[in-house]
């Protein structure tokens, strides 16, 4: 039996995108700049994927650029911002962002902009009362992510946004969506932030696609130049397969899949915490709503995580440790760490992350395979 | 005319009725090192000659880096009869250079007019008065204008140093203790430089160490395999005894108690692999294992010559040769190893023998032997 466990990394193309992409690679291929009408057609399903995108965001009648992905769109709504401000305006960055964001903070402060880390609390969302003392009337930007890529706790964004309004109104607020776009609700007109990153192989779309919705009012310039599509702000040839495929992703994704995760993703937890009684949650209680359907971060000391990791990949059960993406580094994570947790138990912790295709025949299997492994496991480590 | 290249051999291993077979291998291995390029090589008037190649400078980096070849030089080949062609071509090779520079000439065709005081003098000046840029400096040149008579004419100005040593296999086999760190990929090219064909053990800990790790090893002797003509490693499942050694044994005496059995299984495969010595990259007091009575403890299991090419290295020499033959940046990615895993907090830097012994004794050591042996898998690389 092979189990997917780790949909935080990336998810499965889903069967609707794939069949888009034998259809595009047969009759829709055209460079949506062309004059010929083929071209045109490409554009316009373009243009209308930009509508059904908007609208899985909340953000009828906001802008949006596709780009190549989360960190692209990270970086154009930091970057990009930015440089619309004066040197010298401040950008507050939360201690426990995706690298995608946290590695931007360099490139500000060579080109004259301070950043500071916004402390985190033990549940792994922004410390508040730390943030209000944080926002002063320098302050241009505020970045956020929606659901944490690690411990899947979902950020307070409504009091964030009250905490700008009253200290700072002309801040802008950045939001990371990249693991809650559609899992977590996000209505971004109502709520009143400048800026959402989202990205496309999360929810079943292609590898190398992503989005960057922003206010209307909002300056973002361009990163990336060239031939000035999308709007000027993302130059170069769209990537037609990559947007198109976002598009019918977000319009195969049905509101009642994130209840069905969490239903799985509690009964995944319940059943750990019976079977071996010592594990830990990091992050925020699992059941809560500040803790997102599809992500469940579990110390099981004193198994090193690497181990279980191997441990249960013989067993067919693909989890990871932290994140993909920081993983070659093997470093405690940092966001564990910001969050105050022990070296030992960090270096412990595994991440589960669910989709939309995950069973409960996977989620029994796995608690199994598990318990066993930690049987075994916990006799052999260092003394 | 024809571009090709000149390789040259240590003459000190020349010496006796070995020549020809010297010889015959490096030729194998030169042969070996271009494949791919479209080169010929062969040997002419105790030389070896690669040429046809398609790409100089690859052709001259894979053939430094063969064991056994002492220099190159991309020469150019002639008609000897045309004394003009040859200076002319002489100074079209030397018109870019500025200092100081001499004709060195050497004729083997002792019937050509000229001999080789009227070459340098001839040739020399013509270079002279083609480029204002070099002075004559017979003593100290900063280049050398070589001309060869031969049965053709051979002129050549660079000599590329190349790695040295023997060629491989020239000097018998050995097995190789290869783990996912710096040392030891560094003391297996070390012997293998010395025209020792090695073949390598890798001690793998599933779960405890990931295909990631294994693959790791396996990418350290692919960059190995190239100047040692190929590589096997023998990948031998070690978690049952480490485990094994973990629940039964003292702490302070796991990791040599290990030691000793990864030379008992490494000296059998050496056995089957018709090696002649183990190769360790070990060094005196790098870590806990490795103090003189440690390296001593673990020596006492092993029937064979054990090579330590690196046990008076300090780690950073180690790391500078590993960042030269390529392995650093390999060895340097984070997977854990079977070493690391067990690590005791305290180590025996004096250990007693009587207390390995008694360690071991709780452990059916020939069983675990076998069934370890039995698991592992060749991977030819």
């Amino acid at each position: 039996m092979q189990v997917y466990l780790d949909n935080s990394a990336t998810t499965r193309p889903c069967a609707e995108v794939k069949a888009l992409v034998a259809e595009m690679a047969e009759d829709a291929w055209f460079n949506p700049s062309a004059l010929y009408k083929p071209a045109l057609e490409v554009q316009k399903r373009i243009d209308r994927t930009r509508e059904i995108v908007l609208q899985a965001a909340g953000a009828a009648g906001s802008r949006i650029v596709f780009t190549s992905g989360g960190t692209e769109s990270d970086n154009l709504a930091i970057l990009g911002h930015m440089r619309s401000r004066r040197p010298g305006s401040r950008v507050l960055i939360s201690s426990v962002e995706h690298p995608a964001v946290s590695a931007c903070a360099d490139e500000l402060k060579r080109t004259g902009y301070p950043t500071e880390e916004i402390p985190a609390g033990n549940d792994g969302t922004v410390d508040l009362t730390r943030l209000a003392e944080m926002i002063t009337p320098d302050t241009g930007l505020i970045t956020v992510m929606q659901v944490n890529n690690e411990t899947g706790a979902a950020e307070p964004l409504e009091e964030i946004v009250q905490l700008r309004n009253r200290l700072c109104p002309e801040a802008a607020i950045h939001v990371d969506g990249v693991q809650g776009f559609l899992r977590v609700p996000m209505m971004f007109n109502k709520l009143g932030i400048q800026s959402y990153a989202l990205s496309g192989h999360k929810i079943h779309a292609l590898k190398g696609t992503g989005a960057l919705i922003f206010a209307r009012n909002h300056p973002v310039r361009p990163i990336q130049f060239g031939g000035g599509q999308e709007s000027g702000i993302r130059s170069g040839t769209e990537n037609t397969f990559g947007i198109l495929g976002l598009g019918t992703a977000v319009a195969s994704w049905h509101p009642e899949d994130c209840g069905r995760i969490r239903e799985l993703k509690n009964r995944l937890w319940s059943e750990i915490s019976r079977k071996i009684p010592s594990a830990q949650v990091n992050g925020p209680d699992p059941a809560s709503n500040s803790s997102a359907p599809h992500i469940l971060n579990v110390a099981l000391e004193p198994v090193r995580s690497q181990t279980m990791l191997f441990a249960l990949e013989g067993d067919g059960i693909y989890v990871s440790a932290g994140s993909a993406c920081a993983s070659r580094k093997q470093k405690v994570s940092p966001v564990l760490k910001a969050m105050g947790i022990p070296t030992a138990r960090a270096d412990c912790s595994l991440r589960f992350s669910l989709s939309r295709e995950t069973t409960e025949e996977e989620i029994l299997y796995t608690v199994e395979r598990l318990a066993a492994r930690y049987e075994m496991l916990k006799r052999f480590v260092r003394r | 005319m024809q571009e090709l290249l000149l390789v040259r051999y240590g003459e000190i291993f020349l010496k006796g009725l070995n020549r020809p077979y010297f010889i015959r291998s490096l030729v194998r291995k030169v042969r070996y090192a271009v494949r791919g390029l479209n080169a010929e090589v062969w040997v002419h008037d105790g030389r070896i000659f690669v040429r046809g190649f398609s790409e100089l400078d690859e052709c001259i980096d894979r053939v430094t880096r063969v064991f056994g070849v002492h220099s190159v030089s991309p020469a150019v080949e002639m008609p000897k009869e045309d004394f003009d062609a040859i200076c002319n071509q002489a100074i079209e090779m030397t018109k870019d250079l500025k200092g100081t520079f001499k004709v060195n000439a050497r004729r083997s065709d002792k019937r050509y007019p000229m001999d080789s005081p009227a070459i340098n003098e001839e040739a020399g000046y013509r270079i002279l008065n083609a480029n204002p840029d070099l002075k004559v400096d017979v003593h100290h040149p900063d280049y050398m204008m070589n001309i060869e008579i031969r049965d053709k004419a051979y002129l050549y100005v660079k000599s590329i140093p190349a790695v040295g040593g023997m060629p491989v296999g020239t000097n018998g086999n050995a097995t190789l203790l290869l783990s996912g760190g710096i040392d030891s990929p560094v003391a297996g090219w070390m012997i293998a430089k010395r025209g020792v064909q090695i073949n390598a053990v890798h001690f793998h800990s599933y779960p405890y160490t990931s295909d990631r790790a294994k693959e790791k090893v396996l990418d350290l002797a692919r960059k190995l395999s190239f100047s040692c003509c190929g590589i096997k490693v023998h990948v031998v499942p070690f978690t049952e005894i480490q485990m094994a050694i973990h629940e039964k044994c003292p702490e302070e005496y796991t990791t040599l108690i290990m030691r000793r059995y990864m030379m008992r299984i490494a000296e059998r495969i050496a056995r089957q692999e018709e090696s002649e010595a183990l190769i360790t990259g070990e060094s005196i007091g790098q870590v806990a294992s490795q103090t003189m009575t440690a390296l001593g403890t673990t020596d006492a299991v092993v029937g064979m010559p054990v090579f330590r090419p690196l046990i008076g290295f300090d780690k950073s020499e180690i790391i500078a040769v590993a960042r030269k033959i390529g392995t650093l940046e390999i060895s340097e990615l984070p997977y854990e190893d079977c070493c690391t895993v067990f690590t005791p907090r305290h180590p025996a830097t004096r250990p007693k023998m009587e207390k390995i012994l008694e360690g071991e004794s709780r452990l059916d050591t020939e069983a675990l032997i076998e069934r370890a042996l039995a698991g592992t898998e060749m991977i030819r690389v």
